[in-house]
């Protein structure tokens, strides 16, 4: 039918590769996924303080997160950090690249999601004598997590997807990584990059997946 | 900081991977608009079962990264069909789709946010399918998807950066060219940053109080 | 009617003659009147660009005789490393004149001619790392472009040491970006690149520190694999820039003064 010589035992046969590849893939966005919530979670309580030096911090970081291209978030991590002598490893750089941008849509996510928790409540617990910290944390927060839930597995599977983007600063161990090694010694570029779209779309399918079923069971009234 | 290499030769070369970044983004958004509010009528319409092989298609590609979605298109179309297509062609095809699979989404949702109640009114009211999704469905819808397409037209702008892998000098790999030159990856990076910025931010903004108006009521 | 039927089989005649005589590669870019060349602009002196942003080096002016030859004008197409087969395989470029080791996993894929040159290579260092030979690299960060001859050279020596950790960035400019920033101890690239790069003074706090016992990296002009007709024209053109004086004197323009490297290998024929 085309003019062209599928060789699929090449690609087959650095499947084994591809799938180490995958895990750390799976481990950066997961790492980054971690840690952006725990900032994202400090970011929208600097917005609450109501203290105005936190306040800009936190809106300049979800603006600045927001309205750039996540590749030149990663690359700055890598070479903008090394012009001030802060070297990254590539692993490292595309970690807090990709943390940096998690953490700036979470927080927007998380503020969304405040909205829609009536101020009451709050005033409700520090009527029954939780302090303002109490407040957050057992009764807001909870909330929030929960409603920010959907846009928080859609950042997941986000954060899957930047993995790809650190070949641009020297990594070869992730999924991307690995399979643009392999195009470099085999020139098998179709059948390698099939191969690493079918993984990706799997572990994708798995997290939207997972995550419906983590909320149909935690979060029934 | 302020002493620099750059020249005004080089400015008009970041500038026209800007334009090629903006040309690149306009085209995809169009075409990718137009698309996924077809794709998101029909699917809509003929009901989930009918409309399953389009909803696996666009499901795929929201869940590969569009690196490797440019690499496979280039080879395929460029490799195996031997179709003599240029990278600018490649790229704005895979980025007009992927925009069209993120606004399908946008436009169902849409659809879908306008009551049942107020579209059989419409209908009993004699008003034909289209007319009712013309005068009734897409004032309604607009108000709930303009916002989240605001959004989805900024991210194809910010993910246009990655079409320098088929070989589009947008402004991310013009800035990169100067760094091989110049060698001054912080100044040249910032302007770079900057420019994504100016652009992103007042429309993000202009979405977000949208958004807010128009839920309001 | 009949004579539209009487139209339809002539032209279908017409067709099924001329199938068999098909233009080739050779003869489309006669026709066309451009050559598309892949050339990797990032790889000073072989290929770069000048201060208005053209493209310059001794891979584009080899591009730019290859299309006087063929009586054609020559069309650069920059490709960075990881694309420059990719771009031939897609029909973006016709020929590659990019810096191309012959290696035999490539040759599976893409045709090469002989070599149109050659090259040696280089340890470079940061300078604040304590490097004496190319052995000493052992157990450091290293780095070099991906894809490329040295680079799959430097990853099998780190994995033979057993220690150490490889690098590979999307283009030669990143490569010694990091070396310069501190982030990689050393890579290894060919003499040439590494005395522009030191030369340029761009990338400030760089040494060269030994050579790398590599076998001379020979590189040739690339194109489709079937395409023998090509080939043969690139193989005879490489064979004239060398016999005419060319070769001398695009080494003495763009590398410098010295004898540029023997092309052939003594004891074995082609």
């Amino acid at each position: 039918m085309f003019n062209y010589t599928f060789q699929w035992k090449q690609a087959l046969a650095r499947l084994p590769q591809m799938l180490d590849g995958a895990l750390v893939t799976m481990q950066i966005a997961v790492l980054s996924m971690v840690i952006g919530i725990l900032l994202a979670i400090l970011l929208t309580m600097f917005r609450l303080s109501g203290i105005r030096v936190l306040s800009a911090v936190s809106k300049t970081w979800v603006e600045i997160a927001r309205n750039t291209p996540a590749l030149f978030q990663i690359y700055m991590a890598h070479f903008g950090l090394g012009s001030f002598g802060i070297h990254l490893s590539p692993f490292a750089s595309i970690l807090l690249g990709i943390t940096f941008n998690n953490a700036g849509y979470l927080t927007e996510n998380f503020r969304g999601a405040l909205k829609a928790i009536p101020d009451t409540q709050a005033r409700a617990a520090r009527s029954l004598g939780f302090g303002q910290g109490g407040a957050f944390r057992y009764v807001v927060l909870p909330q929030m997590l929960r409603i920010a839930f959907l846009p928080m597995t859609n950042q997941m599977v986000w954060a899957i997807l930047m993995t790809s983007l650190g070949v641009t600063v020297g990594m070869n161990t992730d999924l991307y990584g690995v399979t643009q090694g392999l195009n470099a010694l085999t020139f098998r570029t179709f059948e390698l990059f099939a191969l690493a779209a079918v993984i990706f779309y799997l572990i994708t399918k798995t997290i939207t997946l997972g995550a419906r079923l983590i909320a149909t069971r935690l979060f029934r009234y | 900081m302020f002493d620099t290499a750059l020249t005004a030769a080089d400015f008009a070369f970041l500038a026209r991977g800007a334009g090629m970044t903006i040309v690149v983004t306009l085209i995809s958004v169009i075409a990718g608009t137009i698309l996924g509010i077809v794709f998101g009528v029909f699917r809509y319409q003929v009901g989930p079962i009918w409309a399953a092989p389009l909803t696996f298609v666009l499901d795929v590609f929201r869940s590969i990264p569009l690196l490797i979605q440019l690499v496979l298109a280039n080879a395929f179309l460029g490799t195996i069909l031997r179709l003599n297509m240029s990278g600018f062609t490649v790229a704005c095809i895979i980025l007009s789709l992927y925009t069209a699979a993120f606004c399908a989404e946008i436009v169902r949702g849409g659809i879908e946010a306008v009551p049942m109640t107020t579209r059989r009114a419409a209908r009993s009211l004699g008003m034909t399918w289209g007319q009712d999704m013309r005068s009734i469905v897409l004032p309604l819808a607009t108000r709930v998807a303009l916002p989240s397409w605001i959004g989805l037209a900024l991210g194809v702008m910010k993910d246009s950066a990655l079409v320098y892998i088929v070989q589009v000098t947008e402004l991310l790999k013009s800035t990169q060219i100067l760094i091989t030159r110049l060698q001054e990856p912080l100044l040249l990076l910032m302007i770079c940053g900057a420019f994504y910025f100016v652009i992103s931010f007042p429309l993000a903004r202009f979405g977000g109080y949208l958004e807010k108006r128009w839920s309001n009521d | 009617m009949k004579q539209t039927t009487l139209g339809l089989g002539l032209l279908a005649a017409t067709a099924a003659m001329a199938a068999p005589s098909y233009a080739d590669k050779l003869d489309d870019i006669i026709a066309s009147g451009t050559l598309r060349c892949a050339v990797v602009l990032d790889f000073p002196p072989m290929g770069m660009r000048d201060d208005s942003n053209n493209p310059i080096g001794f891979d584009v002016d080899y591009c730019n005789d290859l299309a006087a030859a063929l009586g054609v004008t020559a069309e650069i197409v920059e490709t960075p490393f990881p694309e420059r087969i990719p771009a031939l395989m897609s029909g973006r470029v016709d020929v590659g004149v990019a810096s191309t080791s012959d290696t035999l996993e490539r040759a599976k894929t893409v045709g090469m001619s002989i070599p149109y040159y050659a090259f040696e290579n280089a340890v470079v260092a940061n300078e604040g790392v304590e490097m004496a030979t190319w052995e000493d690299m052992k157990g450091k960060t290293v780095g070099a472009t991906a894809g490329t001859y040295e680079a799959i050279w430097l990853e099998k020596q780190i994995t033979e040491w057993g220690e150490g950790t490889f690098r590979p960035y999307q283009t030669q400019a990143d490569v010694f970006l990091a070396l310069s920033q501190g982030q990689l101890d050393a890579t290894v690239s060919t003499v040439e690149v590494a005395n522009a790069n030191v030369a340029s003074g761009n990338f400030p706090g760089i040494k060269i520190v030994d050579k790398a016992p590599m076998v001379p990296d020979y590189v040739s002009l690339f194109t489709l694999r079937e395409e023998y007709g090509l080939i043969n024209y690139l193989n005879l053109f490489v064979n004239q820039q060398v016999r005419t004086g060319r070769y001398a004197e695009l080494y003495e323009k763009w590398i410098g003064e010295g004898e540029p490297a023997d092309l052939t290998i003594p004891g074995v024929y082609r």
